[in-house]
């Protein structure tokens, strides 16, 4: 039972946790072992996501703009990572899917190969610039021409560590920089910053006096980065009427991107989704959640481009349809090792969550 | 049913904005049916009870359209398809918001048709900046092209959006026979069709039907260029047996068949090479059931000037009552 952590030292530990798709034992462990104390009860859930329920008081107000029976609050545990495919000769290992990654972003990066409980350092090899033939160079690698190098001299040395099928991502460490210390780096900020705004607002919950209006489930799933998506086996168990996805999505206000295509900025708050590849969101609600944070003084954007998809694609489509609204945290640089938001955008969205869930308190009875 | 298919054309219902379209036809459908409700989603769901089986039938409301995703310094709004969008199609048209107001829809200068995508797309609405335009729109606003009607010679009609608010106008027009209808039947007007069958699939997740029947428009081979395939125009309702989203539960596609026979109901079969239909979802939503479409020939779908044969569109109707007659 962990307690005396901070919503910040919670991502530092989730960020820095192994949990490629397919392999988030770890980052459910910690979890677990972070929320345990501040729910009524943890549901099985077989794809090994973890759900866990705050039971409310079933007084909803009749004929409120918005009243949940079952608010059902979502984010995603695992990260871009990769399998082993195959072993070669020379002790290199090949890969398959990164899951939406660039293999642009690969080459020189240092990586952890194995399972949830034990992992070896490598690195992804690349041909120095001057052994590169000159119609190559600049090229993006493709997948199969990649491979780790864990430093074992023959097959066999490798297999002694590692096996076919074992998975792998980055290895980076969690940093605090930039003006005042407001921004953070790390992997996997996508989707551990929405699992540990969760935790925390699950902790502040339990601490009310009070119970909520309806009952609250958080769902912590699996094989989002994949599309198999453990969300829609959650929703399933869940059976929500309402849905807040917790996300990070590509903040593009870098430079060389027109400002439409921007998507959210960083520092702005969390962005709220109308629309991406998957999903239509439920407008009423999604207004209804922009009115509360304006009410509260709450930063907060509408993301302004069509353009990914996240778990919401399985939740709202669930058994007989769920309202579903998704709040991502403006992130740069997602997918590579060096994810970049800012600390204020985190403290943001919690706010914002808190003030969701806060008016569910007010408009019961 | 002319009367029905203008009322629905003049009330937009981009996906996801079928709000409004739904209260109209709920009010509309109401004196026919047990129960009329509103899901998550915002299908309308129609329900007449009855002895035996439990039939489904289901037009979706949706039509393609954009969204606004971004409103320019200069007054420009930048849009994103939603659904099957063919700009070479949509380009340099009338554009018609949910509030009313009109725009142009307009690809960048010196971009070649070959390389349209929505990102090259802007409206111009008239407007000189951005303080001036978010008076008149907002970023996640819903748009289409202008909807019209007309005849032609033939008996034929034109315009948009046929897809699928015939289908919609063909349940609505056998919902008034509703009370010789046998069996237990669920009408459902379902949304988001167009961006993946999404509506369908929990609407029928909520009924639990034995036999679901979707009523859609399907494409035509007797169109210049056209791949081959079975269907013309004004040669009859078309019976679904494929498309590329579903199998047709052959079982269900026989008496489909059968029953149009026995009333003298035109009918031609139906394979379609692309494109899917709600047929695909009715089939696998929850344990799933026996899943066929009553298909209505169109030319020229998701166009501005999408063709049917007006005898098609009467045969589909017919079809769709005698099936809710027949005791299954």
């Amino acid at each position: 039972m962990k307690q005396n952590w901070t919503t910040l030292s919670l991502l530092e530990e989730l960020s820095c946790t192994f949990g490629p798709s397919g392999c988030e034992d770890a980052v459910a462990d910690s979890i677990r072992s972070h929320i345990a104390m501040y729910c009524d009860e943890l549901l099985p859930d077989p794809m090994g996501g973890v759900l866990a329920r705050i039971r409310g008081t079933g007084m909803m107000e009749e004929g409120a703009a918005v009243s949940p029976r079952r608010l059902m609050l979502s984010c995603h545990m695992d990260e871009v990572g990769f399998m082993i495919r195959s072993i070669t000769e020379e002790g290199l290992l090949k890969i398959a899917s990164m899951c939406g990654s660039d293999t642009r972003v690969l080459a020189g990066r240092r990586v952890l190969v194995g399972n949830a409980a034990f992992q070896v350092r490598g690195v992804f090899g690349v041909k120095p610039l001057h052994l590169v033939k000159s119609a190559d160079r600049g090229n993006a690698l493709d997948i199969d021409e990649l491979y780790v190098d864990i430093g074992a001299g023959s097959r066999q040395a490798a297999e002694e560590v590692v096996r076919v099928g074992d998975f792998g991502t980055f290895e980076s460490d969690f940093v605090s920089f930039g003006q005042d210390g407001g921004y953070i780096k790390g992997k996997a900020l996508d989707d551990r910053l929405g699992c540990a705004v969760l935790c925390s607002v699950m902790r502040r919950i339990y601490e009310m006096e009070s119970r909520p209006a309806c009952d609250l489930y958080f769902a912590f799933t699996c094989r989002e980065e994949l599309g198999i998506s453990g969300a829609r086996t959650a929703a399933y168990r869940i059976d929500p009427d309402y849905a807040i996805v917790l996300e990070a999505t590509a903040a593009g206000d870098i430079s060389g991107t027109p400002e439409y295509r921007q998507v959210a900025h960083l520092g702005r708050g969390g962005a709220l989704s109308l629309m991406d590849r998957s999903t239509i969101y439920d407008r009423p609600f999604t207004d209804w959640i922009l009115e509360t944070a304006m009410a509260e003084n709450i930063p907060c954007q509408i993301k302004q481009y069509v353009s990914g998809g996240n778990d919401a694609a399985h939740i709202h489509k669930s058994r007989t349809g769920v309202r579903c609204a998704a709040v991502s945290a403006p992130a740069r640089y997602i997918h590579t090792a060096s994810n970049v938001v800012a600390k204020k955008d985190v403290e943001s969205i919690e706010q914002l969550l808190m003030a969701v869930i806060n008016r569910l308190y007010n408009e019961k009875k | 049913m002319r009367t029905i298919l203008k009322k629905l054309l003049q009330i937009p219902s981009v996906s996801g904005r079928e709000a409004r379209l739904g209260k109209y036809i709920s009010e509309e459908m109401r004196p026919y049916f047990d129960t009329v409700e509103t899901d998550a989603l915002g299908n309308v769901i129609c329900r007449k009870r009855g002895e035996g089986k439990k039939l489904l039938f289901c037009a979706h409301m949706d039509e393609i359209g954009f969204i606004v995703t971004f409103i320019e310094e200069d007054g420009f709004l930048r849009c994103a398809p939603v659904g099957g969008i063919d700009l070479h199609a949509a380009a340099y048209s009338k554009v018609v918001f949910e509030n009313g107001r009109v725009g142009v829809l307009i690809p960048e200068e010196g971009v070649k048709p070959e390389d349209y995508k929505g990102d090259t797309f802007v409206v111009d609405i008239g407007t000189k900046s951005r303080e001036d335009a978010e008076r008149l729109v907002s970023v996640g606003d819903c748009f289409s092209l202008e909807s019209q009607l007309f005849s032609l010679a033939e008996d034929r009609i034109c315009g948009r959006p046929l897809d699928d608010k015939l289908g919609c106008a063909i349940l609505m027009s056998a919902a008034q026979e509703a009370a010789s209808f046998q069996n237990d039947i669920t009408f459902v007007f379902s949304v988001q069709e167009e961006v993946g069958l999404r509506g369908a699939r929990t609407a029928a997740s909520y009924v639990e039907p034995d036999f679901g029947i979707a009523v859609d428009v399907t494409m035509t081979g007797d169109v210049k260029g056209a791949k081959p395939m079975a269907v013309s125009l004004g040669k009859g309702a078309a019976i679904k047996l494929k498309d590329k989203s579903v199998i047709c539960d052959g079982l269900l596609a026989k008496k489909m068949e059968s029953i149009a026979s026995e009333y003298a109901i035109p009918f031609q079969k139906e394979i379609l090479t692309v494109g899917g239909s709600d047929t695909a979802a009715l089939q696998l939503a929850g344990a799933g059931c026996r899943a066929g479409c009553v298909s209505i020939p169109l030319r020229y779908c998701h166009s501005g000037v999408e063709m049917a044969d007006y005898k098609d569109v009467q045969a589909c109707r017919e079809l769709v009552r005698a099936i809710a007659q027949t005791k299954f």
